[in-house]
């Protein structure tokens, strides 16, 4: 550990709010939009020094907040960073002319590179309050009725979480026989501990709802289709990363859980394919990515959930990696939908080639970023029927991504001929390059050569789920307009009819209030507590 | 842990104890005397002094580890009267002191006697009344002997009930005899059990009845009617039938010190009652009856705060579920257990974030009906663009309440979960976590518009220095967050071990 890379770790969640407090007066409120996109720059150099062999650990003094960071932290925050200062570019022109937006902005990313790097539970739980809560504010930016209604589901969404895991919590910290608060001392002791199902069910319900497995991934389409792109763009990307890092962190993968893994496991192929089947019933380009999204982390979530089962060595460094390249890619996508809509007749076809490739790296197109995602997660899937269904969930996605580039190429055929004049958005087209270029350069360095993956029919193995989805999306266009029409996020309305239910037991807690708050209630109430204390003093005995 | 049976004689900075009762009675008499505007005058002068008392009190308590205790007069009880300071009793005085205060502060712009006359009812009763109440709620924290406290609670009631209906609306005036003739209800069953424990025992010393008494038919009898009495003066549902209309139409700047102090003044005494007198004689099932309580209002108070058209009737009812949480602490201190200190520590912590948070919200929805004429919630859309300030030490208070990091009510919260978690009892801790998602509904309720960018005009801007008030006590709430070790262990000194209940 060296002094560079102690204050590169603090400064990774400390710089945000730092400049937020800085740009507190109405004078330097203009410096607050560069701040969107400098205040990455601790994170991503914290990143590269990790990566390249370094590890930090911090503990502060008397208030006993620690960070540290590890390889699996490193990956993840190398291109959270990256994305933060491309979607941070890109809101700079815009969305950041709205202060709280700003704010939020700022709150959302100190949290959202806090995640990767705290070290006990209440600074994990500090930091990933940050990361979820301010969103809101993202949410919000529109102001109108759907962005309304998205950041209330959100945020409902997103209390619910923060008390699963508080509950997680303190059940982690009650088993740990020491009173130690650090998550590798609480995890190490879950396995032996008496509340080790209780505790697991809250992880993995709480960071589940973040990643939005089924069922409970209703807020995510609302939030991204209301969202501004750059915020959008964020939240898919970043925040949700914020639920992996959770699950990375917090499932014992040292030790073998045959029924927690499978079941997980499950959830997240359910997720998958769930995703994808809702996803191409969307019209709205933004509710595809988000669907796709859902089911992007379903698979994140059974690989690790495969890990947990047999106790894959790899397992969180595995996940890492592949979710890593969802955080790029799924950001740059996002921002594509608003270059694409003004791209002028010259730029269109690299707008679309780009997003192209973007689009079935997802789907795992060999040569691609997720390609080499896809050979990373090989070890936890194994060859059984999770890496059929794996290959299977490539396919759906081929599929679903194919949908979203028709839904893309017909709005940029669509696009007025006036903005023929607009130059390409730079810090899309380097997010996007990124994309394609930095899986490529993490690869080598975090997991090693590429061996037999290189061979013509290791390279054929992958290419046959993308052809399949290919030859599924031909097979579907007649249907393309017959398909059932689902309202962006599903069950949602569902849960949100039976929210307006159960408020109005509200009333008939008012008129029992009501009859309470009469005298003769009350005093017969004063009375009766009085006999039941002393009678329970007796009983105390 | 267990003070000496026989507390006779007065410890170092023993003395500071009486003080800090004795300021605020020299502030009354003092401003009776010299009347009309000097009474503002005196209080405030008499209030960072006060504050500097407590603190003093505070770092002798530090140093020594052990209670301070103070015989007044040299006379030794059970004859004379003895002044006690546990870690509890000092973060109440400095807590008391600088909400006092901050009450004092914000209040200046209602409570000034207007210039060219001499005296002005209100503003003369508000600042005599004030000091009142910090007078008697010192005394309630000091006091070493029931009867003496017995004074203290009844003071502290005929200080607080005139503060509800300083402007004398009928509406106020009712909500005032509501709230004092359901209190003189307490203050009689408390009176009651008092007179039994001393005619059983002969003495109403704290200690030496904590040596004395067993558990027998009088002592049940005398714990259940002076529990019962302060429960009632304490609110805790269903007893809470004065506190929303008191809290939510007196004075912005009387409601803060109702919500933030006066009601915790009566807890203070319930937890003196079975930590402090009552250790010997087992209680887990009292103690089971009061979380009961204490979940009830939780879950009540709160569907009820989300019911509310207006502002400060929500904040009255948050209130009322607040002050379940209290309640929650008592089965989990039981017996010779390690999670007894966490639950201690946090049952404190919830005592303190919650006064310095619902001051500052209180003293933010003061602010926000000044300037707008009204607190409906429904009409205060945009609210956080044209007064900023005012919002933010509002939503800071609410997270607090919440118990969202870093705030003293997050601390709280874990604290108290944790311990219920080793207590083997997570039915508590489920209480609270539900008790956090309905309070997140409440605040989502006035936050949500509030933020929202409609425009809103407002009949008069607020004074920034009130505002810079409720903010100071909002960060006050967040910064309990960031408490140390230290102030942990603080918070133990004195505390009595309670027999029996190891599960």
């Amino acid at each position: 550990m060296n002094a560079l890379g102690l204050v590169l770790l603090i400064a990774t969640p400390a710089t945000p709010l730092v400049m937020l407090a800085l740009c507190g007066s109405q004078a330097r409120r203009d410096f607050l939009s560069s701040c969107l996109w400098i205040a990455p720059l601790p994170a991503l150099g914290a990143a590269l020094m990790t990566i390249g062999g370094q590890s930090s650990a911090f503990a502060a003094p008397a208030i006993g907040y620690t960070l540290f960071i590890d390889k699996v932290a490193g990956v993840l925050l190398l291109v959270v960073a990256i994305l933060w200062i491309g979607a941070g570019l890109a809101a700079a022109r815009r969305e950041a002319r709205d202060v709280r937006f700003s704010v939020c902005w700022m709150l959302t990313m100190a949290g959202s590179f806090g995640v990767f790097v705290a070290a006990d539970l209440l600074t994990f739980y500090l930091l990933y309050a940050l990361v979820s809560i301010p969103a809101f504010g993202l949410i919000m930016r529109n102001g109108d009725a759907a962005s309304k209604r998205a950041a209330g589901v959100y945020m409902a969404f997103t209390i619910l979480g923060e008390a699963f895991l508080l509950a997680a919590f303190a059940l982690l910290a009650a088993g740990e026989p020491n009173g130690s608060l650090q998550i590798h001392d609480v995890i190490a002791a879950l396995p032996g501990s008496p509340w080790r199902d209780g505790a697991l069910a809250l992880i993995i319900a709480s960071f589940g709802l973040k990643i939005a497995l089924v069922p409970m991934h209703g807020w995510m389409p609302l939030t991204y289709t209301a969202a501004p792109l750059p915020a959008a763009a964020a939240l898919s990307g970043a925040a949700v990363k914020a639920g992996v890092i959770g699950l990375i962190r917090f499932l014992p993968f040292d030790t073998a859980l045959p029924d927690w893994g499978e079941a997980l496991a499950a959830v997240g192929f359910i997720s998958a394919f769930y995703g994808v089947a809702v996803g191409i019933t969307q019209h709205n380009l933004k509710t595809v990515l988000a669907y796709s999204s859902i089911s992007q982390m379903g698979v994140i979530a059974a690989v690790m959930g495969m890990g947990l089962a047999s106790a894959i060595p790899g397992t969180a460094l595995d996940s890492a990696v592949y979710a890593a390249h969802h955080v790029l890619v799924k950001g740059a996508l996002f921002l594509s939908i608003g270059v694409a809509a003004v791209a002028s007749q010259k730029y269109r076809p690299l707008v679309m080639w780009l997003s192209a490739i973007m689009a079935l790296s997802l789907a795992g197109l060999p040569m691609t970023g997720g390609w080499l995602a896809k050979l990373v997660v090989k070890a936890p899937l194994g060859d059984g029927i999770a890496g059929t269904l794996a290959d299977l969930s490539a396919a759906a996605t081929t599929l679903l991504m194919l949908h979203f580039l028709m839904l893309l190429a017909r709005m940029a055929q669509q696009s007025p001929q006036t903005k023929t004049q607009v130059a390409i958005d730079a810090s899309w087209l380097a997010l996007a390059i990124s994309s394609v270029v930095v899986p490529w350069l993490l690869y080598p360095v975090v997991v090693g050569g590429l061996g037999e993956a290189l061979t013509a029919s290791a390279i054929f193995k992958s290419l046959w789920p993308v052809l399949f989805g290919a030859a599924l999306a031909y097979g579907l266009r007649p249907w393309d307009h017959r398909l059932l029409s689902v309202p962006e996020g599903d069950i949602i309305n569902l849960m949100e009819a039976a929210f307006r239910a159960s408020l109005r037991l509200g009333e008939t807690f008012e008129r029992l209030d009501l009859r309470l708050r009469q005298w003769p209630a009350a005093t017969i109430s004063l009375g009766i507590i009085a006999l039941l204390l002393a009678a329970a003093a007796r009983a105390s005995r | 842990m267990n003070a000496a049976p026989i507390a006779s004689a007065s410890t170092a900075g023993g003395s500071l104890l009486w003080l800090a009762i004795i300021l605020p009675v020299v502030g009354i008499l003092a401003s009776l005397l010299s009347g009309g505007r000097h009474a503002e005058r005196i209080a405030l002068l008499l209030m960072p002094t006060g504050f500097g008392i407590a603190i003093a009190i505070a770092i002798f308590l530090w140093r020594s580890g052990q209670p301070l205790v103070y015989v007044i007069g040299g006379f030794n009880p059970p004859l004379g009267i003895a002044l006690r300071a546990d870690g509890f009793s000092a973060v109440m005085l400095v807590t008391t002191a600088l909400i006092v205060a901050a009450a004092g502060f914000y209040a200046r712009a209602i409570f000034a006697t207007p210039p060219g006359i001499t005296e002005a009812r209100a503003p003369l009763t508000f600042w005599i009344l004030l000091q009142a109440i910090w007078a008697s709620l010192n005394l309630v924290f000091l006091g070493g002997d029931l009867f003496n406290l017995y004074v203290a609670i009844e003071l502290l009631t005929f200080a607080a009930v005139p503060l509800v209906c300083l402007d004398s609306r009928a509406e106020t005036i009712s909500a005032a005899l509501r709230y004092l003739l359901f209190a003189l209800c307490g203050s009689v069953f408390y009176l009651l059990g008092v007179a039994l424990l001393y005619g059983a025992y002969g003495t109403l010393d704290i200690v030496l009845l904590s040596d004395r008494v067993s558990s027998e038919p009088v002592v049940w009898v005398a714990a259940g009617l002076m529990t019962a009495g302060l429960l009632a003066k304490t609110a805790l549902f269903p007893l809470h039938l004065w506190l929303p209309p008191a809290h939510a139409n007196a004075p912005a700047a009387c409601s803060a010190v109702l919500s933030a102090l006066v009601v915790k003044g009566s807890f203070f005494l319930i937890v003196r009652l079975w930590f402090g007198v009552l250790p010997n004689v087992p209680h887990e099932a009292v103690s089971f009856i009061l979380a009961a309580l204490g979940s009830a209002a939780i879950l009540f108070g709160s569907v009820l705060a989300l019911q509310q058209e207006r502002l400060k009737l929500l904040i009255a009812y948050s209130t009322v579920a607040q002050i379940g949480y209290l309640f929650l602490m008592f089965p989990l201190v039981q017996g010779p257990n390690l999670w007894v200190a966490e639950a201690w520590s946090g049952g404190i912590m919830q005592t303190l974030s919650h006064a310095f948070a619902k001051a500052a919200m209180f003293l933010a929805a003061g602010l926000i009906a000044e300037s707008l004429g009204h607190d409906r919630i429904r009409d205060l859309r945009g609210i956080g663009a044209v007064m900023p300030m005012t919002l933010f030490a509002f939503g800071l208070g609410g997270l607090s309440l919440m118990g969202l990091p870093p705030s003293g009510g997050f601390l709280a919260k874990w604290l108290l979960l944790k311990a219920s978690i080793e207590a083997g009892r997570p039915i508590w801790g489920a209480v609270m976590l539900s008790g956090g998602l309905l309070a997140a509904g409440y605040l989502y309720r006035v936050l949500a518009p509030a933020l929202s960018s409609d425009i809103l005009h407002l009949k008069a801007p607020p004074r920034r220095s009130r505002e810079a008030v409720a903010l100071a006590l909002a960060l006050t709430a967040i910064a309990l967050g960031f408490a140390p070790k230290a102030f942990f262990d603080f918070l133990q000194i004195g505390r009595v071990a309670v027999a029996g209940g190891s599960s």
